[in-house]
């Protein structure tokens, strides 16, 4: 009987053992999976932008860009974001809402911008977002809902403009799963913290109703689509609590009023 | 890894074409199981439990046949649940996972194999036991008399 179970030890330890001696080299390397993946993406990154840059109209003022993309220079250089990954593009839009498109693509509408209170608020929307493309959720998201197939044929030309746009209402309105939502709050905490920019506007601008100006609900995409907004600030306070003060700005309040100032044209 | 041994008497023409089909069978199934890791195993099954009655030498090669089915199952089951879902839910493929399937094709390899020698021997009415799975059979399988 003993002999037997050292036998039977010794074929399970011998399949675990091969297992573990091939798991040392890096076979994604060697099959070029990830190529292929990265080739994907960034050629579906490509697809979707250029929807939504025949469909929305960008903004390209001067001062507007450049204080986005100054927010993200420096919560990249924060936490040692390769820079060049982000490509921040500002749509001219009431919608309060921003999102982000395969190979690092985020998208903010003017009227996420101009609804923020404070510019803690908006920069925690883009945290979030730039979470979501470092935590690869966005490819993950559409595998889930359209599937690899579709992805790959609509990279060779075979999708269809229809598919395409459909996705692309996909990636803009539509939240990802609870789990990847939460993973993505959390992070976002800790790219403000790192920042230097206090979390608690961010939590707080889940609770939000609709501004003055554009008091109409259904502006109001980004949060209504991110559901159990009350559970999100709670955690994201949670999480936030005993975490460093002295907290700095990123814009000055020159740049930011002038920024509003600027998209209110 | 595979020990020709002398079995207790001399099995005759009948018992050693049943006992060789006892392994075929797991092949046929691969054929029909590649995607679906179980069905080589309810084939083996049927083929044992039909067998059950049998004489001494076919029960023994059907039981070692049903074992190592029964552990490839497991094996090959992780690793097709694995790659379900890569294809429909959020995982990747990762290193991890490709050196898995490696390792599992190496061990069905193995077995394929064997299971193919051993099917040759006992149609000839030799007696093979194979390692691990030859001593825990012969705990399992006991003869009648």
């Amino acid at each position: 009987m003993k002999k037997i179970i050292i036998k039977g030890a010794i074929t399970i330890l011998l399949f675990f053992g091969t297992w573990f001696a091939l798991t040392q080299i890096d076979w994604v390397k060697v099959f070029k999976v990830q190529k292929v993946t990265d080739k994907t993406e960034q050629k579906l990154g490509e697809l979707f932008w250029e929807i939504f840059k025949k469909t929305e109209k960008e903004n390209k003022n001067i001062h507007v860009v450049n204080s986005i993309e100054s927010i993200v220079t420096q919560i990249c250089k924060s936490n040692k974001i390769d820079r060049e990954t982000i490509k921040i593009h500002v749509l001219n839009k009431d919608e309060i809402n921003a999102f982000a498109l395969p190979n690092g693509h985020l998208i903010v509408y003017s009227g996420l911008i101009l609804n923020s209170d404070n510019q803690e608020e908006l920069i925690g929307v883009i945290c979030h977002e730039i979470a979501h493309i470092e935590l690869n959720h966005v490819m993950k998201k559409l595998v889930k809902e359209i599937g690899l197939s579709v992805l790959i044929s609509m990279t060779t030309g075979n999708g269809g403009s229809e598919i395409i746009k459909e996705t692309a209402k996909i990636l803009s309105s539509s939240a990802f799963d609870r789990s990847l939502e939460k993973e993505a709050d959390i992070k976002a905490v800790d790219y403000l913290v790192s920042a230097k920019v206090n979390p608690e506007p961010f939590a707080n601008f889940l609770y939000k109703p609709s501004n003055k100006e554009h008091d109409a609900i259904e502006y109001l995409t980004w949060i209504s689509t991110h559901p159990d907004s009350k559970e999100r600030a709670e955690y994201i306070i949670e999480y936030s609590k005993n975490k460093l003060t002295g907290y700095e700005p990123i814009l000055s309040t020159e740049t930011w009023e002038k920024l509003k100032i600027e998209l209110n044209e | 890894m595979i020990q020709i041994k002398q079995f207790s008497y001399e099995p005759g023409e009948h018992e050693a074409e049943t006992a060789s089909s006892s392994y075929l069978m797991s092949l046929i199934a691969i054929i029909v199981g590649l995607p679906l890791p179980i069905v080589n195993l309810i084939a083996t099954l049927i083929f044992y439990l039909g067998n059950r009655k049998s004489t001494y030498f076919v029960r023994w090669h059907c039981t070692q046949a049903l074992l190592s089915q029964l552990s490839m199952l497991f094996i090959n089951s992780y690793g097709f649940w694995w790659t379900i879902s890569i294809i429909f839910r959020e995982e990747t493929i990762t290193s991890n996972y490709i050196a898995y399937i490696i390792a599992a094709i190496i061990f069905n390899l193995t077995e394929f194999i064997a299971t193919i020698y051993t099917a040759i021997q006992t149609r000839k009415g030799i007696h093979v036991e194979w390692w691990f799975y030859g001593t825990l059979t012969n705990i399992i399988c006991k003869s009648k008399s």
